[in-house]
């Protein structure tokens, strides 16, 4: 039998401490690039569409030339991003998998010629 | 010519929602091929209704869709009640039966909207919905030549092929492959042993550039406490895909207890058993919202 003393008691005190609003906390969606040109560098996702490529119009751009002019875009979908490739000539590959495009999920790795990215969920 | 594969849903026997899942996904077997115009719709397991929605935002004026059923397990039609384009008038669906004149598929599926099990009855969905068949398991639908097979699973299932312009993907869900080896005893003394396919679905699958194929169970998961079950071992469908010369290997229709960790380790060790054939076959997992060209 376990007994309560008077100290147990007097651990909690009845007060009027308000309840404190708390903004929901917000972090970006991310890109990472590990590998390739201008790696490494960390790219937060801000946009509703985001293009990859070599082309100097490209939102993130990678100047190699494994990579095509517009490779792949990125955008939003469900929440977070997915990705489609823009028949590109080496193509977008996820986890390995050559994609047509793709609903991007957390630590997915993409990779477009000679650059390498991984993709970091926001919240 | 455009040869699209999606996969809305990739678990098998039930959904799988939660974080250990997340880069797989939880949602039931649903897989749609397009080839050109034709839209063909491969299980309607929970994906399917994933399916219905990003149809609708296609702004299609009207939908014409083939569905082929692997068989009518629940996690193969529970999607169906919830596919939105199905309500609407100016769709179009047919439904497969595998021989002449056979409406099974047809008439499972509308029982399953009787209402004991659901508010919805299968007359109260306004689009033109009709029992077709393949035939004699071969046929050419909207220039596309499709073709089944019967498979080793509780109450049958079904697997099916599409083919065009010289490009093949193969669906074969639910197949308990172990059971149909010749020699299931030596397979179990040398797990790293080849393991000879019968000769029947080695010629249906024969250079599929994807094979998407039930790899359900590891190794250690199906013997001797799966045994029976309907599906195989996941390192069971690389020997096929090896042996019938497929270019893509995606292991689908995942373990309810797999999460994307172990699925991780079960294609692991598919890999191993490629290398060790000394074969390029390319495997990966099948995952829900990937999107491939066959066509390349
Ligand atoms: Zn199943
Ligand atoms: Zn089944």
């Amino acid at each position: 039998m376990i007994s309560q003393t008077d100290d147990d008691i007097r651990l909690t005190e009845e007060t009027d401490i308000p309840v404190i609003p708390v903004q929901p906390y917000h972090r970006p969606h991310v890109l990472q690039q590990v590998r390739g040109p201008l790696s490494p560098q960390l790219i937060e996702l801000n946009d509703d569409t985001v293009i990859v490529g070599r082309s100097s119009e490209a939102q993130i751009r990678v100047p190699s030339s494994a990579l095509s002019r517009t490779h792949m875009r990125i955008e939003r979908y469900q929440g977070g991003y997915r990705a489609i490739d823009l028949d590109s000539s080496n193509g977008v590959y996820l986890n390995q998998i050559r994609i047509n495009s793709a609903v991007l999920r957390d630590g997915d790795t993409i990779q477009l010629g000679n650059a390498v990215f991984i993709y970091h969920e926001g919240k | 010519m455009a040869f699209l594969v999606r996969f809305w849903g990739t678990r098998g026997s039930i959904p799988t929602p939660g974080r250990t899942t997340n880069r797989y996904g939880g949602n039931t077997s649903c897989v749609e091929v397009c080839i050109d115009e034709a839209l063909f719709i491969c299980d309607g397991g929970t994906g399917l209704r994933e399916l219905g929605i990003d149809l609708m935002k296609r702004g299609s004026q009207s939908i014409v869709a083939h569905l082929l059923f692997s068989h009518m397990h629940w996690d193969h039609i529970q999607g169906f009640p919830f596919f939105v384009p199905a309500y609407i008038p100016s769709n179009t669906f047919y439904i497969y039966g595998t021989s002449p004149g056979d409406r099974r598929f047809h008439n499972l599926l509308s029982g399953q909207m009787r209402s004991d099990y659901f508010p919805v009855d299968f007359s109260e969905l306004n689009a033109d919905i009709r029992a077709v068949d393949l035939g004699n398991a071969d046929r050419v639908i909207d220039g596309v030549r499709v073709r089944c097979m019967e498979q080793c699973h509780p109450g049958t299932s079904y697997a099916y092929s599409f083919e065009k312009g010289g490009r093949k993907v193969v669906y074969a869900t639910d197949n308990e492959i172990d059971m149909t080896l010749p020699d299931a005893k030596a397979v179990q003394a040398d797990l790293a042993a080849p393991r000879k396919i019968p000769d029947d679905l080695v010629a249906f699958v024969r250079d599929a550039d994807l094979l998407i194929v039930d790899g359900q169970y590891t190794d250690e998961q199906y013997f001797p406490k799966h045994v029976g079950w309907g599906h195989p071992r996941a390192t069971t469908a690389v020997d096929l895909a090896v042996q019938a010369g497929a270019r893509q290997l995606a292991i689908y229709h995942h373990d309810p207890m797999q999460s994307d960790i172990q699925i991780d380790m079960k294609i692991a060790a598919c890999r191993s058993r490629v290398q060790a054939f000394g074969s390029s076959l390319f495997v990966f997992a099948a995952r829900e919202g990937i999107e491939l060209r066959i066509d390349q």
